[in-house]
């Protein structure tokens, strides 16, 4: 049977080759459905792959109790009447909870920053107090992070996002130098590690981080965003989450008719967010990109049968020399097949070839193995189903007949 | 026991309402290395008769034995393989490859024998070339031949397999009188070198080159006879 596969690899590439242009033309359906289908898993897996970093900003067992929540439907003027968070409650939640691990407040607004000639504006200054990087996945770079005293203390000390060093320092070493907020001196104690942006959009090392007391010491007024960031174990989360909302409601003196006037968020929201849009999203893409790939079997499909009819009578020759019909539904198989692969290997070449591409201008996305995999398989599967009925066809003619064929 | 044995050999075919008996018991026997022509008028049964012997087709009934095999009650790829390893046809329209060499045409039996290992096929066919004194031709597709080479490399893929009967239907028809003698002149060789052939045609000068002559009418034997080759 070994022997035959080649023979009929043969008479296959013979027949392709005898036929340039048909064959180009009938593959080309191939490689177009092979490249969408191709570029939409590797789009799909780029995202997957943007969405995943970006959920590393947002720890697992981190609760957040906001304002507002992140996703819903509730309301907006009920929300915006809601209270701003109290942020002397984080030490309260401490207290209480039998989860928390820490318990980090949070306040945040933009303000501009300056050095000498150079300035930066639209800076989000993040006040948080002295245990946020064990709640968050900051990582200090150069230079340290503020102690507990200096937040006591309010000391006018800042930590610098990696862009913003770079913006406000091309060429000096930041640390110990002294910028303005607004009009407030602060000295260079740290430099963050670049981190990357979050799902796109905003840019985690455009940010400056400052002590929480400074914060309120500088920044007066209602606007920004205030937060408690409580991290748990992962694993009670859902528990830690009901203990969270008591602490809360008790602490703001909330009946036990009222709804909850805040929300506690966590990185969940958009996971389940995420995945209803890639479902939505991504299944879609996939079934429109298969149909072209149908559209491609069908031309295939097509010229083989044009094939098996135009070859009536080389079919009975063969017959008459000793085929069987297993050996004729064979040849034409490995034919279609033929076609259909070599579509794919083009179609996954092009699509490698658009996935750098992308990669290098759009945002992370690589031709993972076994997209590649998939493709070739896929193409080949193709070729067997599109080149079934006609094979079949092909095989079940009766050499007398096909003989006589004009 | 003779090469072929055929008894009571029936082929009907069901024509809306009419019966039609293309072969209306047929008895005939082939010893090896006979050279038999058949003939008859169109619609005598010749064609089915040939397709039968060929086991490319089944009759409706009676028994057909060859080298011994009842091969009547086959199924297609059991003629399939009765047909690769005992026959070598020759047709009136050589009905070659044409998009494969003369080399690649005589090696097709032997790629469909599957006992012949790919390494002596070239060899094989290229012995089957030489005998039909093609041996020059071997890189040639059937468009740079000529007529008779073209039947000439039919000849050589008839032979390749060593079949037990050549069977050739109406080989001179496509050819001029000269080559037409030229292909009957290697038929009588091939018949002197201890192959057993059946010959189809309608020429009387053709059929005169066979030992015996069976003609066939209205599906049945009119006469089955010894030609004067075989009686001097």
């Amino acid at each position: 049977m070994g022997g035959f596969f080649w023979e009929n690899m043969r008479i296959a590439l013979s027949e392709l080759w005898g036929h340039k242009t048909r064959s180009i033309l009938t593959a080309t359906g191939i490689v177009i459905g092979i490249i969408a289908v191709s570029l939409m898993s590797t789009l799909i897996n780029g995202v997957d792959g943007l969405f995943e970093n970006s959920m590393k900003f947002l720890g697992r067992g981190n609760l957040y109790v906001d304002k507002w929540p992140w996703f819903g439907d509730e309301d907006w003027w009920t929300l915006r009447n809601r209270p701003r968070i109290e942020l002397d409650m984080a030490e309260d939640i401490e207290e209480r909870s039998t989860y928390a691990i820490a318990v980090a407040a949070q306040r945040g607004r933009s303000a501009d920053l300056s050095y000498k000639e150079y300035s930066s504006e639209g800076i989000f200054i993040n006040g948080v107090s002295a245990n946020y990087p064990d709640v968050s996945t900051i990582d200090v770079e150069f230079g340290r992070f503020f102690t507990g005293s200096e937040d006591r203390t309010g000391a006018q000390v800042i930590i610098l996002g990696s862009d913003v060093a770079k913006a406000l320092f091309p060429f000096e070493d930041p640390i110990d130098k002294e910028i303005f907020v607004g009009s407030s001196r602060f000295r260079v104690i740290g430099v963050l590690a670049e981190m990357g942006k979050f799902l796109g959009t905003f840019s985690q090392d455009a940010q400056v981080i400052i002590p929480i007391k400074t914060f309120n010491k500088i920044f007066h007024g209602p606007w920004g965003m205030r937060r408690i960031t409580v991290k748990v174990p992962e694993e009670h989360i859902e528990d830690a989450k009901e203990e969270l909302r008591g602490i809360v409601r008790v602490l703001r003196g909330q009946k036990p008719e009222e709804k909850d006037n805040f929300a506690i968020n966590q990185q969940k929201a958009f996971r389940q967010q995420y995945q209803g849009i890639k479902l939505a999203i991504g299944g879609t893409g996939l079934v429109i990109t298969a149909l072209s790939l149908l559209v491609g079997g069908i031309g295939i499909a097509n010229i083989m049968f044009v094939s098996v009819k135009e070859r009536t009578r080389e079919i009975g020759v063969r017959k008459a020399l000793g085929a069987t019909r297993g050996k004729i539904l064979g040849q034409f198989l490995i034919e279609s097949m033929l076609i259909t692969a070599s579509g794919g290997i083009v179609g996954l070449l092009v699509s490698t070839l658009a996935s750098l591409a992308i990669n290098k201008f759009l945002f992370p996305a690589s031709m993972s193995f076994g997209v590649a995999f998939m493709a070739i398989a896929l193409s080949a599967t193709v070729g067997l189903i599109a080149g079934l009925a006609p094979a079949r066809k092909g095989s079940l003619l009766d050499p007398i007949e096909a003989l006589r064929y004009e | 026991m003779p090469l072929i044995q055929v008894k009571d050999l029936y082929k009907i075919y069901q024509m809306g309402n009419t019966e039609v008996r293309a072969l209306d018991g047929v008895s005939l026997s082939i010893e090896k290395n006979e050279y038999v022509s058949i003939m008859g008028p169109s619609g005598s049964g010749k064609s089915t008769l040939m397709n039968l012997l060929g086991c490319l087709d089944t009759p409706s009934s009676g028994d057909f034995y060859m080298d011994g095999i009842n091969v009547a009650t086959m199924t297609d790829n059991e003629l399939a393989h009765i047909r690769n390893k005992k026959i070598g046809f020759v047709f009136q329209t050589f009905n070659l490859l044409p998009k494969s060499t003369s080399l690649r045409n005589v090696e097709l039996p032997l790629i469909y024998n599957g006992e012949v290992k790919a390494q002596f096929r070239k060899d094989l066919a290229m012995k089957a070339l030489n005998r039909v004194n093609l041996g020059d031709r071997v890189g040639h597709k059937p468009n740079e031949l000529s007529g008779g080479q073209r039947q000439r490399v039919a000849i050589a893929r008839a032979l390749v397999n060593d079949p037990a009967i050549i069977l050739a239907d109406e080989p001179t028809g496509n050819l001029d009188s000269k080559t037409g003698e030229e292909i009957m002149a290697l038929f009588d060789d091939l018949h002197a070198l201890g192959n057993t052939i059946i010959l189809v045609t309608h020429e009387e000068y053709i059929a005169e080159h066979a030992q015996r002559i069976v003609r066939l009418l209205d599906g049945k034997i009119a006469v089955d006879e010894l030609t004067k080759k075989k009686k001097k």
